[in-house]
């Protein structure tokens, strides 16, 4: 190894101290706590210097990128290593998930294959076999992408979050936590540990596609989930969401509504995509125009009704 | 923030100095001098710097080198035995599944998991494609690639497998 210990030096005392190599990482200080009360006092104790990560493939590139800028040296606590938040419990109505159980457990858990499919069918979209192995959906929540795929079947399925600060454990339900790209209702103190979802029932079926560019690896152009359950022919219950059309994931309650109370026809399933492709007003960006999300949209929530109609049969 | 780090770097047990801001990527290639995990996109769309972190294939890019600590780390350098290449790399050699070779590392990785956890089960196309997806080979040779990896669990299959 080349001796480097003098530039070091000079570097760390120049504007290029941010600078590793060729990319931008402000300097870190790195902590695994082990216990949630650890964890809770870190948060409190490093303010708005502590940055809660997980499995780090959202944090590294957004940090190297320069997406992300920080002047300051951040705390990184790393909740990846907590036993407590590393499980997925399951009891008679609620699946719970640690923030930092891996996407690839949640694709191999039976305990969702059997709770919440439909949330297994999407992580199995999601990126790929070395990005899932250490990704979580406590990090995709959290990062509040419009585009997260975790998000739309969590939103059909009326999950809700569990945060957690000084003052104890608060109840969030999903369709309340974001609050536009990137921003969510977590603040300074606070960390997301856990994701709870009601568990499937009998009359209930739940779909989940997605469009990209490739099918690995690849940023969602629209996402779209759907759950309905049915009684005597109609539809009970209807829930629809999209991703990748608005600031944030979102439900689109007006096509949700009219479903309701019909039975699930072709030509009522046709409107409801019709309303719930009008509800959205998506913008035109580097992976597809608006006109085109529209179109895919209004396509995708009408096959995940045909699809959950089918499972239903 | 300096920081000694100590895990089992293929097979050993090793102690590097790190900076807390580096990737297992920069530790492995830097400080451990394992040069096959190969430094591409740097954002897990490649795959060409795939790594064995406790057995599970991961994008040594996106992996924060601190988080590893007492974890175990395989690279390609550690499937080469008593300087015999391993199986795997003689299938993907013989298959021709190597062209430029750049992806070559994080493929063998990758498929090495692959094969271990397929046990007698033998693999299929769609199963290969599937878990090799996020590792790209830009000479477009994944016929071959996925010709070595049926012929490298064949040889597993035979025995000849460490």
């Amino acid at each position: 190894m080349p001796d480097n210990s003098a530039g070091n030096n000079a570097m760390e005392n120049s504007v290029m101290k941010n600078f590793i190599g060729s990319r931008a990482m402000p300097d870190l200080v790195y902590h695994s706590p082990k216990e949630i009360s650890d964890l809770l006092s870190m948060v409190d104790a490093h303010g708005t210097s502590a940055r809660v990560v997980a499995g780090c493939t959202d944090f590294i590139p957004s940090v190297r990128t320069g997406r992300w800028c920080f002047d300051q040296e951040l705390n990184l606590i790393d909740i990846s290593k907590m036993p407590v938040l590393n499980q997925i419990e399951k009891t008679d109505d609620v699946l719970k998930i640690g923030a930092s159980v891996s996407l690839t457990r949640i694709l191999e858990s039976p305990e969702i294959k059997e709770g919440c499919p439909v949330l297994a069918q999407a992580v199995a979209q999601m990126a790929s076999l070395q990005v899932r192995n250490t990704a979580t959906m406590g990090g995709n929540i959290c990062m509040a992408s419009p585009a997260a795929d975790t998000v739309p079947p969590l939103l059909v399925s009326d999950a809700w979050v569990i945060i957690q600060d000084a003052q104890g454990e608060h109840k969030v339900l999903l369709t309340d936590f974001f609050k536009g790209p990137g921003r969510s209702v977590l603040t300074s103190g606070q960390v997301l540990t856990h994701i709870c979802i009601p568990v499937k029932k009998a009359n209930e079926a739940a779909w989940f596609q997605k469009i990209g560019t490739r099918t690995a690896v690849i940023i969602s152009v629209v996402s779209a989930a759907v759950r309905v359950t049915i009684s005597n022919g109609v539809c009970d219950t209807a829930r629809i969401a999209l991703g990748s059309v608005a600031p944030t994931p979102v439900r689109v309650a007006e096509a949700e509504q009219f479903l309701e109370g019909k039975p699930l026809d072709d030509q009522v399933i046709a409107e409801c995509a019709r309303m719930a492709a009008q509800a959205i007003s998506p913008i035109s960006d580097l992976r597809s125009s608006k006109e085109y999300r529209k179109d895919v949209a209004r396509t995708l929530v009408k096959r995940s009704i045909l699809a959950c109609r089918e499972a239903l049969k | 923030m300096k920081m000694p780090l100590t895990f089992m770097l293929n097979n050993q047990q090793t102690t590097l100095e790190i900076d807390a801001r580096q990737t297992l990527l920069e530790v492995l290639r830097n400080q451990g001098g394992m040069t096959s995990v190969h430094r591409s996109c740097e954002e897990g769309e490649c795959g060409a710097c795939t790594v064995l972190l406790n057995d599970e294939p991961v994008n040594a890019c996106l992996v924060l080198a601190a988080s590893v600590q007492g974890a175990s780390v395989l690279t390609s350098e550690g499937l080469v035995k008593n300087g015999k290449p391993h199986p795997l790399m003689k299938a993907f050699t013989d298959e021709l599944g190597i062209q430029c070779g750049f992806c070559t590392p994080g493929m063998l990785m990758n498929a090495y998991a692959l094969i271990n956890r397929a046990g007698d089960n033998l693999l299929t196309d769609q199963v290969i494609r599937k878990t090799l997806e996020g590792n790209l080979c830009r000479c477009t040779g994944y016929v071959n690639i996925i010709k070595s990896v049926h012929t490298a669990q064949k040889a597993k299959l035979a025995g000849e497998w460490w």
